[in-house]
Parts: structure tokens; C-alpha cells; sequence
């Protein structure tokens, strides 16, 4: 029975093997930084043609779109600004104010050129009392 | 009304904690009265919660706005339907929810355990209501829904308008039925462990709850999955989202018991094995509690956020040490009655599917909570996307395919070169043909190639399975029709279970088609030009606004054409929700979606630039509808194994036939 013992242990150790080197490989290749604006404005000029994914709030009125669905727009983290440059589906969350997720390239222009844009509520969706305060002031 | 639900959560909780300690001193000295009183217990907090459910509800529908639960999730102008489904459009709500299913599993085992059994059934009690305490805990103490403001607002914050669809008010809830229902099993596995009654008959009762909520899981994730494909406008139904993989996580292991429960029962193996995929499964469905309502992980989709992470982080480290604990306190009384014999067999084929399903989650557990590694060990967050799970998932899956068809057919204990000739040549010959005959048609993707085949491998095998038991049967005279149902309903469990795989294989069919070969064109328009996209052309005729309680509504009229023949219209909306009450989203893009067997055709109105011009994006995703109707099918067979047992009328019959089955 040793000998069938063995062939199981031989088959397992191939797949967590398998397993182990397809979670190894798709890290090395797949993985994205998460920087802040100015984690990002910090690491230049070695940012710049890496695949980054960057958070920050849109700045009002900075968003403009041309017919061909191309969008520009800026963001910011209270300080450090950078524009961006973004062609593709435009979530409906999407406006001035929202804190925007993109993914893409940093360019030399100092311009960001994303593929990927995804949009968050403002606050956290439930904790936002401030607004009804508002509310009673004006009612 | 609210007095009525905020007094009952009150006593729930207090309930709860009665409960636990009425079983638990009463288990300890076999007290049968502390053990009855717990019982009873039990059964009134369900009884509370519903009072206090239909009391959230009444104030939701009547929007009190006084109540700040009801103030940020419903609003005037929100339909009933959606007033109601606000109990779970947050996180307290959706915490009183958990707990609300959570007693009602919980009072369905109490009344149906057996009283007079005082040495199991009390611990099953006491783990059940202590879980039960904790998430009352939560909405008492914590994330109360009855909470009111300091004042009343004269308009709440309303729902968000892309959780205002059908799916989504009963996504939730399959989910969480799915979710809550995993506690049920892991129970069971605790009280065993704790009262040292290792038998088997626990594992059989696990089993049932384990496929129940399996059921629930993967219904609940296929609602997701069209949910998202539905109303969030990106063309895709998966985004290995932090909150999907939270629900896929544990449907990964649950998967992986319902398979391995069956080695166990048949010859006492992998016993330690199967309380190791409890307790991960239910530690799996507490993260993904977590992950989901603390927003610790950001995703796109967590709509409920509060600070209850810590309370959660504590309580899933207590889980995790406590039945670890007991889990190696009892290691000695779990081993195996026998060894495995050969590498070439069921039981080995088993062994390696709940490698591969655990593996699986492995990988998505990492990828998931990556960000926070990553952060924790180098201080910058890093995050891979859903490139790494494909990249991961993909091969593994590919091979579960393959033992999806192996399992069923090869022999327990040792297969002979015979059996494996005999069971196995045409399926692999089916196989290949779909291979080749896909290579002609101009496939030549591998990963799809090896896909298509390996479906055409398992259905071939359960097609063989199904024909080798119908022929026994018919060979007597039987009409064919009346031998296929009275197979089935001998052995719900056996075809069932194939139901249940062939459905798999639609949805595999389904993936693989629509990420295979999908494409996309996008085009600024006209009234009056037109944009082809594949087989369709499409025109874009004029644009209509209309307007309604809730929304203004813009909808583009396009005309679609295949062959020169105009076959349909179609009306993708762009839409600004009137309303714009403090809620932060209230513009909302409504595809239009044609949906057939072939491919669906998926239009977005992404922009509009003036009364005549506008932008759309189109995209053709092949055969995404077989996705939807595997999840149809996986329903259907996982309802057959459900099914209880009639009477057990010529037992022996069935016997000899399916001993005949086995032979031939």
C-alpha cells in the first residue's frame, strides 16, 4: 500500500505545486500599485509607463467630454492634482465631487491615460449626517 | 410601531443569551427542563423577530423619516416594492435579515431534532445561538434599525436607483439564505466535535442543509451575476469584485463538502477533512459578512458600510480558535475506518476535485485580500485584478470539468482498465470530435477548444449514464417516458446530481462563449445614420424623452437589422432620477439588452450630445443566455436531490435495477 500512498502523495504535490506557481505567476504579472496622488507625483520619474491604479476626489467643473467619449477631467487629494485622460464606459456614479478609481499609465506629460474608471460614493454611503442637518436649517 | 420592533430586538438578544446558557448548563448536567426551556426559547426569539421585521417594514412603507434607517434608505417617490426592499438595502437591515433567517433555520432544527436525544441536540443549540447572539448583538447594540434621528426630515435619502430592479430586491436575500444556511452544517460539525458524538448521523443531516444552502448560493450568485450585467452598463456579468468573491468563496467550499460528504457517508473516510471544510466554509461566509458590510476591501458594490469591522474581526478570531480547538482536542477519535486503495478512483477522483475547489478558493481568498498583504507586509497597497483570477481560476476550472465527468463513472476503490475502456471511449471520442469540428469551424483559442470538448466530455458521460438506466428499465417493456421519472425519483441523489452537472456545463458553455468571443464597437451618431456591429446593423432613428413621478427619462429609438431585414427596435436610456434628495447617484443608464440563444446584443446609450447626436456603445456577447439557463438547470436537478422520499414501495426493485445499472 506504500507504493499507492506514495502516487497520492506525488498527485497532490503537483496540484498545490500547479496551484502555488499559477497564484505566484498571475501576481508577478497582474499586479497594480494603489497609490495616493502624491504617493504617485512622489515616485516620478520611475512611475512613469507602469500600469498604477490612483483614487482621488474629480474637481468640479474640470470634467469635459468630447463626442467621441472621450472624457478629461482632474483629480485631487486636497493638494496634489493630476489630470487624467479617459476613453470608455463612464459609470453613472460618475460627476464633480465623487472620489474616481483610475487604472492606466502616468506619461511624461505628466498626464494620466486610463482604461480603467471606476467611481465611489462621495462618503461612505450610510454615515452622512451633515446633510440632513442641512435639510432641517432649510426646512 | 418602531416602540413594539426597538423592545422586541431587546429581548431577542437577551433571548439569545438565556438560550445559549439554558443549553449549555443544562447539556453540561443533563438537565431535561434548562434543556426544554432553551428549546422554547429558541422558538419565541423567531417569533420576536418576526415581530420585529414587520415593524421595520411598517415604518419603511410609511416612510417614517424620524427613524434614521428609514431616512437614508427610502424616499417619497419610492415605490412600495422597493420601500419593502429597503430591510436589506442596508446595513442594519440587512443585519436583522441575516438574523431573521438565521432564527428561522435555527427554530426548523429545533422542532424537528429529537427532544429526548440530550446529549447531541443541546450543543447544536448552544453553537447555533451563540451566532445568532452575536448578529443581535449587532442590531442592538450596535447598528440598531430602530435608531432615530434628532428631528424628522420632510424627504429621505432614497434608494439608489441602480438597486431599484427586480433582481436586485431578491439577489439579497438568496444570498443570505445561502449564506446563513452554511451555519446550520457547521453546528451540526461543532456539536459533534463538542459532545464527542462522531458518528456518522451528523453528517447526514449536514449534508441536507449543505445542499440546501448551495442551492440558495449559487441561485443567489447567478441573480448577481444578471443583476450586474443588467444594470451596471460594463457589458459583463463577473468582475471578481471583492464583494462577489465573498459569496464565491464559501460556494467554492461548500461545493467541495457536498462532494466529499458523499465519501464519508459510503466508507467512513475523510472525516477530519470534512469538519476542516465546515469550519473554513463557515469562517468563509463570516469574512465575506465582513468584507461586504465593513468596506475594508473597496469595491464597487458595497452599498452598506459602517464601522462594525473590529466587533466582526473579533468575533470571526473567536470562531476560528474555538473550533480549531476543539477540532484538535478530538483528532484522535476522527480517524479514518479505512485507507484508500487506488489512484484510479472515485474516491481519488473526490480527493482531487476538493484539492482543486479548495485551491481555487485559496487563490481568490489571496487575491482578495491581497490589497491588505501587500499593504501590511511592503506598506503599499497592491492589488490584482481580475486578469490574476482568470489566470488562476481558468486551468483549474478546465480541470474540474474533466473530473466532473470522471466522478461519476469511475470505480469506487480501484478501476479496472476495463471499467475505464468501457465508461470512458465514447465520451473521450465525443470529445475529440467537438474538438475537431470546432478546429474546422475556425476556433482557435485553446483555452475555449479545451473547454467546448471537455463540456462535450461530460455531457457525453452523463448522457451514457442516463441511457445505460433508461434501457435496463425499457428492456421490461417500460414506456420510455415512465422509466426516465421512475429512475429519477429512485435515485434523486445520483440524477439529480448529474441534473445539476449538466447545468454546470451550460453555464461553462455560457462563459466561455461570451469571454471568448465577444466584441465591441463604439460609434457617435446621427439620427438617421447607422453602425454595424457582427451580423447586426443598427440605425439610430431619433431620440424620445419622456418623463414620469420618478425620472426624465432620454431614450434612443435605434433599429436593428440582420441580412438587410429590419428585425427589431431597441431603446437603450440614459435617465436623470427627478428626485435628487441627498442621495449621490440619480442618473442611471438603462441598456437595452436582445437576448437570444446565439448571442446577446447589448447597447448602451453612453452619451448624449445634442437632440440629433448621439454615442452608443454596442457590444455582441456570445450565448451569455445559456448561462442563465444552466443556473435554470442547476436549480432543477439540485431540486431532485432535495426531494424528500415517498413511500419506499418495491424498494427491492429498485435495488436489483440499480444493481443491474452498476454492472452493465
Amino acid at each position: 500500500m506504500l507504493k499507492g500512498k506514495l502516487k497520492f502523495i506525488i498527485a497532490i504535490i503537483i496540484i498545490a505545486g500547479t496551484i502555488s506557481y499559477l497564484v505566484f505567476s498571475g501576481v508577478k504579472d497582474t499586479m497594480v500599485y494603489y497609490l495616493t496622488i502624491d504617493e504617485l507625483q512622489a515616485k516620478v520619474p520611475e512611475v512613469y509607463g507602469e500600469r498604477v491604479r490612483v483614487s482621488g476626489i474629480v474637481v468640479p467643473g474640470t470634467i469635459i467630454k468630447d463626442k467621441n467619449g472621450n472624457i478629461e477631467f482632474r483629480i485631487t487629494d486636497g493638494e496634489n492634482n493630476i489630470d487624467v485622460k479617459y476613453s470608455g464606459i463612464i459609470p453613472d456614479i460618475f460627476a464633480d465631487d465623487v472620489e474616481a478609481v483610475v487604472e492606466g499609465n502616468y506619461s511624461q506629460q505628466n498626464v494620466f491615460n486610463a482604461d480603467v474608471l471606476l467611481a465611489k460614493c462621495p462618503t461612505k454611503y450610510e454615515s452622512d449626517e451633515k446633510l440632513y442637518e442641512s435639510h432641517k436649517e432649510s426646512s | 410601531m418602531y416602540q413594539i420592533g426597538n423592545v422586541c430586538v431587546y429581548f431577542a438578544f437577551f433571548l439569545s443569551l438565556y438560550t445559549v446558557a439554558a443549553s449549555l448548563i443544562g447539556a453540561r448536567y443533563r438537565n431535561r427542563d434548562l434543556i426544554e426551556s432553551g428549546r422554547n426559547s429558541a422558538l419565541s426569539i423567531f417569533i420576536l423577530l418576526i415581530i420585529v421585521s414587520a415593524s421595520l417594514v411598517y415604518e419603511l412603507i410609511n416612510t417614517n423619516f424620524n427613524l434614521r434607517y428609514v431616512a437614508l434608505n427610502t424616499s417619497t417617490d419610492l415605490p412600495t416594492i422597493y420601500r419593502f426592499t429597503a430591510l436589506w438595502a442596508g446595513q442594519a437591515g440587512s443585519l436583522l435579515l441575516w438574523c431573521l433567517v438565521l432564527s428561522l433555520f435555527s427554530s426548523i432544527v429545533v422542532m424537528f431534532s429529537n427532544k429526548r436525544d440530550i446529549d447531541y441536540q443541546p450543543w447544536v443549540v448552544v453553537v447555533l445561538y451563540t451566532v445568532l447572539a452575536f448578529f443581535l448583538y449587532l442590531i442592538t447594540f450596535v447598528e440598531n434599525p430602530f435608531d432615530l434621528l434628532p428631528f424628522t426630515p420632510n424627504e429621505g435619502r432614497g434608494l439608489n436607483p441602480i438597486l431599484q430592479n427586480g433582481y436586485m430586491a431578491i439577489h439579497p436575500v438568496t444570498l443570505y439564505l445561502g449564506y446563513v444556511g452554511l451555519t446550520i452544517p457547521f453546528a451540526f460539525g461543532m456539536a459533534a466535535l463538542i459532545s464527542g458524538r462522531l458518528n456518522d448521523s451528523w453528517i447526514r443531516q449536514s449534508r441536507r442543509w449543505t445542499i440546501l444552502a448551495w442551492t440558495f448560493l449559487s441561485v443567489g450568485l447567478l441573480l448577481g451575476a444578471r443583476w450586474a450585467y443588467l444594470e451596471l452598463g460594463w457589458g459583463g456579468y463577473w468582475a471578481w469584485d471583492p464583494v462577489e468573491n465573498a459569496a464565491f468563496m464559501p460556494w467554492l467550499t461548500a461545493t467541495a463538502f457536498v462532494h466529499s460528504v458523499m465519501i464519508q457517508e459510503r466508507n467512513g473516510m475523510l472525516r477530519k477533512w470534512n469538519i476542516i471544510l465546515l469550519i473554513t466554509t463557515f469562517f468563509l461566509t463570516l469574512l465575506g459578512t465582513f468584507i461586504t458590510r465593513s468596506g475594508i476591501i473597496s469595491s464597487v458594490h458595497s452599498f452598506a458600510q459602517s464601522d462594525i469591522g473590529p466587533l466582526f474581526l473579533g468575533f470571526i478570531a473567536f470562531v476560528l480558535i474555538f473550533s480549531f480547538g476543539i477540532f484538535l482536542y478530538r483528532i484522535k477519535e476522527l480517524e479514518s475506518e479505512e485507507n484508500f486503495d487506488s489512484i484510479i478512483s472515485r474516491e481519488s477522483a473526490f480527493i482531487f476535485n476538493n484539492l482543486l475547489f479548495l485551491g481555487a478558493a485559496f487563490a481568490v481568498f489571496l487575491g482578495t485580500i491581497f490589497p491588505i498583504i501587500s499593504e501590511a507586509v511592503t506598506g503599499e497597497k497592491i492589488l490584482v485584478g481580475p486578469p490574476f483570477f482568470n489566470k488562476v481560476n481558468v486551468p483549474i476550472g478546465l480541470v474540474l470539468i474533466f473530473l466532473m465527468g470522471v466522478g461519476p463513472l469511475i470505480s469506487w476503490r480501484k478501476a479496472s482498465p476495463e471499467n475505464l475502456k468501457k465508461n470512458f471511449l465514447l465520451p473521450m471520442i465525443v470529445a475529440v470530435c467537438v474538438g475537431i469540428v470546432l478546429f474546422i469551424l475556425n476556433i482557435r483559442d485553446i483555452t475555449a477548444l479545451l473547454s467546448f470538448s471537455l463540456c462535450g466530455f461530460v455531457v457525453a458521460t452523463i448522457v451514457t449514464e442516463f441511457y445505460k438506466g433508461v434501457s435496463v428499465r425499457s428492456s421490461r417493456g417500460e414506456n420510455i417516458v415512465v422509466s426516465l421519472t421512475t429512475m429519477i425519483s429512485r435515485n434523486k441523489r445520483r440524477y439529480g446530481g448529474y441534473i445539476v452537472h449538466l447545468g454546470v456545463v451550460l453555464i461553462v458553455i455560457g462563459i466561455t462563449a461570451s469571454s471568448t468571443f465577444n466584441s465591441e464597437v463604439e460609434a457617435t451618431l446621427n439620427t438617421g445614420e447607422s453602425f454595424k456591429i457582427g451580423e447586426y446593423e443598427l440605425t439610430f432613428e431619433k431620440l424620445e424623452t419622456y418623463k414620469n413621478d420618478a425620472k426624465n427619462g432620454t431614450k434612443a429609438v435605434l433599429l436593428l437589422s440582420a441580412g438587410g431585414r429590419t428585425i427589431d427596435t431597441v431603446y437603450p436610456e440614459k435617465n436623470i432620477y427627478r428626485y435628487e434628495g441627498n442621495r449621490e447617484i440619480n442618473q442611471e443608464t438603462e441598456v437595452s439588452l436582445r437576448s437570444t440563444y446565439k448571442d446577446d446584443l447589448y447597447i448602451i446609450l453612453s452619451n448624449v450630445n445634442s437632440n440629433t447626436n448621439a454615442t452608443f456603445r454596442a457590444m455582441i456577447n456570445p450565448m451569455v443566455s445559456w448561462i442563465w439557463a444552466g443556473g435554470i438547470v442547476v436549480l432543477f436537478g439540485a431540486l431532485i436531490t432535495m426531494m424528500p422520499k415517498f413511500a419506499k414501495r418495491r424498494s427491492s426493485v429498485t435495488e436489483e435495477i440499480g444493481l443491474n445499472a452498476e454492472k452493465a
